[in-house]
């Protein structure tokens, strides 16, 4: 097969990854924001995009992360061909997908590993796997990983609350979280866009270094940084809203503070690892921190069934994208027709995966769909004052409600009114709208009772 | 082999700027607070069950907590004493994040 097509094909591919790497990923940075209300939805990914962006340019020294004895080559060891890296790539993206359909956190660089590792079999044998190397930087950061990230999210988040906590009812000014957010989110997003548009990069010099347009031992060209950076960055801005949701809402239920300590927990032990010269998965990390930070908030509670799903999808990613990798690299082997086939084949595996998701979407709107029916409430895009039962002396105004947005459902309503206890009635002049007007009465002070709990 | 020596000492570093950073952030609040400037920030979109309020209704409750820091123990300037700290919290802070940026370009220290 013609080798300047290979190598198109697999700069095509990689480009491909870097994209769902980035709507895969946009969730460690900016799931707890979006959850807490700190940013708007959009607002947040196009900050993240453009941190991922900024953050690819920052930093082009790693590349080595990539395969560095992970797999023997050189000398004595395997020659890596384009070929290899096309089927490992094949593997690394089709399982990113799958994971991405099923709302599951798992680490694309394992993904990209996985890939590559079950190629290298396919290609060359066992024996040309290094697997202390394997055990050692990615086997076990990733036990490590959640672990620490989830200890000192409890930490964090367990000295926030004391330090804020107030016992006179006064204000504790924990909405003030909510700006510190924004900066800690960032400073994830930069870290992540730092590392891993690094990988992709890396895969390309591989690939054009394999084929002979570059001299051995040369660095990342120009415009394979710009590629990967704008690839990585409209990936992020896509925004992969199906683990953003898991993430935000699914393990636990995140409150300004929780998120705060937790995404500077990701950020502090992504940035500690990095420099110290062993990187620890983002997604991993990110996990932990908001399942630690979970556990640290007096009164809150961690969904134990969503966060073993995340680990089987973590047990799963290697063997998973190893095994696809492996039987790209299988097809392949039979020669140009092979690498068409795999092309084919991937690309319809893709497709599928978009059609069955677009039967169940999942958006920026809908991350406003919180649990149970309250979303409703959330989506009609009005806020409903929320009147403490016990404190007649709150001025009981009439209010003007705007216009909802969005028709309002009956049904769920019944469900809610059922839910929470009626004690409250509103006086005034009845609002044109009506969820408002049925929603007032019955709402629990919420607002208060945050103050008071934590 | 495995270095377990990296994981502790990237475990303790993780821990301690994790902790340091959000003291630091916390106890500006607080000090905000003890000053009588509760910070008022709600959210940007109503991605919780229920949530307050239009922007005028915002602006309501922000000026009626701001009212009720008013009623504060504090003479004028402790008050002022307690709006430096946070202040000064809050840059340190920043530092420490921005420190954080630094070592993670290695064009800035390499």
């Amino acid at each position: 097969m013609d080798l300047t097509l290979i190598v198109v094909l697999v700069i095509a591919l990689a480009l491909f990854f870097d994209f769902t790497n980035g709507f895969h990923d946009t969730a460690n940075a900016m799931a707890t924001p979006i959850a807490t209300g700190a940013m708007k939805p959009k607002v947040a990914v196009g900050l993240a995009a453009v941190l991922n962006l900024v953050g690819a340019f920052l930093s082009t020294a790693v590349a080595t992360t990539i395969s560095s004895g992970l797999i023997r080559e050189g000398n004595g060891g395997v020659q890596i061909s384009p070929t290899m890296i096309f089927a490992g790539l094949v593997g690394a993206v089709i399982w990113n997908m799958v994971t991405w359909l099923f709302g599951l956190p798992s680490s694309s660089s394992h993904a990209l590993f996985g890939g590559l590792i079950g190629a290298a079999i396919v290609g060359a044998g066992f024996a040309s796997v290094n697997y202390s190397v394997l055990l050692s930087k990615v086997v076990i950061p990733a036990v490590i990983a959640p672990v620490i990230a989830g200890f000192v999210a409890y930490a964090a988040t367990r000295i926030v609350y004391a330090i804020t906590r107030r016992y006179d009812g006064r204000p504790d000014g924990r909405d003030g979280f909510r700006h510190g957010q924004i900066f800690s989110s960032s400073l994830v997003a930069l870290a992540h866009g730092t590392n891993d548009a690094q990988k992709t990069m890396g895969v390309i010099t591989l690939v054009l270094i394999s084929g002979g347009f570059l001299a051995g031992g040369s660095d990342v060209p120009f415009w394979v940084i710009v590629a990967c950076a704008f690839a990585i960055a409209l990936g992020t801005y896509t925004g992969g809203w199906r683990i953003i949701h898991t993430l935000g809402k699914g393990l636990t239920d995140v409150k300004p503070a929780q998120g705060f300590a937790a995404e500077t927990s990701t950020a502090a032990a992504i940035l500690a690892s990095t420099h110290l010269g062993f990187a620890l998965s983002t997604t991993q990390v990110a996990s932990g921190s908001v399942i630690g930070s979970g556990l640290g908030r007096r009164g809150s509670r961690v969904r134990w069934k969503t966060a073993r799903r995340i680990a089987m999808g973590w047990l799963l990613t290697l063997p998973a994208s190893a095994l696809v990798g492996a039987l790209a690299a299988w097809v392949a082997h039979l020669g140009p027709v092979g690498v068409l086939l795999d092309t084919v084949l991937g690309a319809g595996v893709i497709a599928m995966i978009f059609i069955v998701s677009s039967r169940r979407r999942v958006t920026s709107a809908s991350m406003a769909a919180g649990v149970a029916g309250m979303s409703e409430v959330a989506q009609s895009g009005r806020a409903v004052k929320i009147k403490k039962p016990k404190q007649p002396k709150q001025p009981k105004k009439p209010r003007k409600p705007k216009k909802s947005q969005k028709p309002k459902k009956p049904g769920k309503l019944q469900d809610l009114k059922k839910a929470t206890k009626p004690k409250t009635t509103t006086k005034g002049k009845k609002p044109k709208n009506s969820m408002s007007a049925e929603l007032d009465p019955v709402q629990p002070p919420t607002k208060d009772k945050k103050k008071s709990s934590a | 082999m495995i270095d377990w020596g990296d994981f502790l000492i990237v475990a303790v570093v993780t821990l301690v700027s994790a902790t340091v950073v959000v003291s630091l952030y916390a106890f500006g609040l607080r000090m905000l607070v003890t000053a009588g400037r509760p910070p008022h920030v709600g959210p940007a979109e109503f991605t919780d069950a229920i949530t307050v309020i239009s922007p005028a209704e915002a602006a309501l409750e922000a000026k009626r907590a701001r009212k009720a820091a008013k009623k504060n123990p504090l003479t004028p300037s402790q008050k002022r004493a307690a709006l430096l700290t946070a202040y000064l919290c809050f840059a340190l802070c920043a530092s420490a994040v921005l420190y954080g940026i630094y070592l993670i370009v290695p064009a800035l220290h390499r």
